[in-house]
């Protein structure tokens, strides 16, 4: 029997605008699975993940995350939790004119004092975990380059260091491949599932593509106009299913 | 039916405006002097305001009726409306006639002539001046360099204490990073304050400011230094308006406290249009001390109204080439700096 990482129960998300992304989303997430979560634009996917590190605040329900409900956090509460459950975003979110080993070492903020940060005084065994895990994603010679420089690819790789930095237990991956050249989308995800095996950190990933879900995810869910609609294994996603996700017009590419 | 909206509220007084024209403008052309001052007397100002706007008013609701386009229902009624002929075209004839109108009283007004221009007496005044202007008297030139150094430093002074002011307002008057309610409310509040201030001119600060401290270089500093706080925050907020949420959402997603994100997050997006508009600010003090000089607020304003005042227009002509060169240098370097670290 698998442990479950996080409970989802109930999650509703109505947006002053009057969106409403969620409609009573319950599930699991256990530990160290690789989650994949499928569906249109517009779904609820990236609200789903937002949530779970309350970069949203949804409106009704509980995100049971560590025995506590993420959405009675405040202040300190929720910086904690972030800094557990990192993200990687499909815009890579890099302060690009800071340099590739300065947005590594972001990651580590939580644990570094407002004082520090501001003087970019950083502890010593984190600089050598940046530099090792600058390694790890294969850009050590880009150490001293600026962020902006390097292409989508690398970018993300390092917005993958930095979450790194932060020793997650979770990683929200929010559409990481979606503004990659298609070639680019398996070095990316074959570092996703290199941190989910090797380091054992629960992967919950945003994706578009059928195939990668298919390649790289242990379980699948699909969200449908906030609803959660599918959930089993990524195999089980044949054509009926495809068309209950994405509409009858959709066709798979 | 609506009687009350945008659309009907702005053809309301922009009629009123018209209505107001055509009664004072034959009024105003055919009296003189002194019996100009009789049309607005005391309680009749209002008893005119009343009757114009009531006319607007009436006007404007009898467009609406009538679904006649009028210039409100163009800039707030976007949607198309399927008028034909005059009631489509209508507010293209308002606009014209009140053009027109606006020209021929702003004529009146200024008492602009063509007779004064090429009269004999003032034209002779006027090439008195500038062959005087055109041989500068290069004598005073030591002095006039020292009043354009006192100049750059009033200005130099009054951006520099303005700087951190501005920088830590411009958090505070933007809407991006004043979401929460009671954070809006000191952005409203910040942003009225700041426009208050920054509607007054310079030269008004000057004026007050030699009444407080005396006059000189230093009523000159204050008065500048208070409208380019106004100034430089309004422009600091603008920058930190339109950075990308990415970086900072970025930074937020690691943990980091709300402090850190903003000096992750968002100042490294601000930090050179910062500076680039903190040295324009500079420039554009130095042109503005200058002129502030004129009424005593020290510097090389003062010197020059001291020479024209007593018509001494050979030393003018000399102060004039010190500040034309001081700021084109100024202005030529301060783009090219802004340039180079775009």
């Amino acid at each position: 029997m698998q442990k479950e990482k996080i409970v989802i129960n109930n999650l509703e998300m109505k947006f002053p605008n009057g969106v409403h992304a969620l409609k009573g989303v319950s599930l699991k997430v256990f530990e160290g699975e690789f989650l994949a979560v499928i569906g249109l634009s517009g779904s609820g996917k990236s609200t789903l993940l937002r949530s779970i590190n309350r970069l949203n605040t949804p409106t009704g329900g509980e995100i049971i995350y560590k025995d506590k409900n993420v959405l009675k956090a405040k202040g300190g509460d929720i910086t904690k939790l972030r800094s557990n459950v990192a993200m990687i975003f499909q815009k890579f979110n890099l302060v690009g004119r800071h340099t590739v080993l300065s947005n590594v070492l972001m990651g580590a903020l939580s644990r570094t004092s407002f004082l520090a940060s501001l003087f970019g005084t950083f502890s010593k065994e984190d600089v050598e975990k940046a530099h090792e895990y600058l390694k790890l994603v294969g850009l050590s010679e880009k150490a001293n380059t600026r962020a902006d420089q390097l292409s989508g690819g690398q970018q993300q790789r390092v917005a993958i260091a930095r979450t790194l930095m932060q020793n997650p237990d979770v990683l929200l991956a929010d559409e990481p491949v979606a503004s990659l050249d298609p070639a680019l989308s398996h070095t990316i995800m074959d570092y996703l599932k290199k941190i989910n095996q090797d380091l054992g950190i629960t992967v919950l990933c945003n994706l578009h593509h059928l195939d990668l879900v298919r390649n790289y995810s242990d379980r699948a869910i699909a969200l449908k106009d906030g609803n959660l609609v599918f959930e089993g294994s990524p195999n089980e996603i044949n054509e009926t299913w495809f068309k209950e996700i994405y509409g009858e017009e959709a066709r798979q590419v | 039916m609506k009687i009350i909206s945008k659309r009907i509220f702005f053809d309301t007084f922009f009629n009123a405006y018209f209505c107001s024209l055509l009664y004072f403008l034959p009024l105003y052309y055919s009296s003189t002097g002194l019996d100009k001052n009789q049309y607005l007397q005391g309680s009749s100002i209002l008893a005119f305001f009343l009757i114009f706007v009531a006319v607007g008013y009436a006007t404007a609701l009898g467009l609406f009726v009538f679904k006649i386009n009028s210039l409100g229902s163009l800039l707030f009624e976007p949607y198309a409306k399927y008028q034909v002929g005059f009631k489509k075209v209508f507010w293209k004839y308002s606009l014209y006639l009140s053009v027109l109108g606006t020209l021929v009283a702003s004529l009146i007004m200024t008492q602009a002539s063509f007779i004064d221009l090429v009269d004999r007496d003032g034209l002779s005044g006027a090439i008195r001046l500038f062959s005087g202007i055109f041989n500068p008297n290069f004598d005073i030139l030591p002095k006039a360099i020292l009043a354009i150094i006192e100049t750059i430093y009033i200005a130099f002074l009054a951006t520099f204490i303005a700087l951190p002011f501005a920088f830590l307002l411009s958090f505070l008057g933007a809407k991006n990073i004043m979401t929460h309610p009671t954070a809006f409310t000191v952005y409203a509040l910040l942003r009225t304050f700041l426009n208050i201030v920054r509607s007054v001119e310079p030269l008004i600060w000057a004026i007050i400011f030699s009444v407080w401290v005396g006059i000189g270089p230093f009523a000159g500093m204050l008065a500048l230094m208070l409208h380019s706080v106004a100034s430089l925050t309004k422009q600091y907020s603008e920058i930190v308006e339109c950075i990308s949420e990415g970086p900072v959402e970025g930074i937020r997603a690691t943990g980091a406290s709300t402090l850190q994100t903003v000096l992750f997050g968002v100042v490294p997006q601000i930090v050179l249009p910062y500076i680039s508009f903190t040295i324009y600010r500079w420039d554009i003090n130095v042109r503005m001390a200058t002129i502030i000089g004129l009424v005593g607020g020290g510097g090389i304003g003062t010197m020059l109204i001291q020479y024209q005042g007593q018509a001494l227009w050979q030393e003018v002509g000399c102060i004039v080439v010190v500040i034309a060169v001081v700021v084109w240098v100024l202005d030529t370097s301060s783009a090219y700096i802004r340039e180079a670290i775009k």
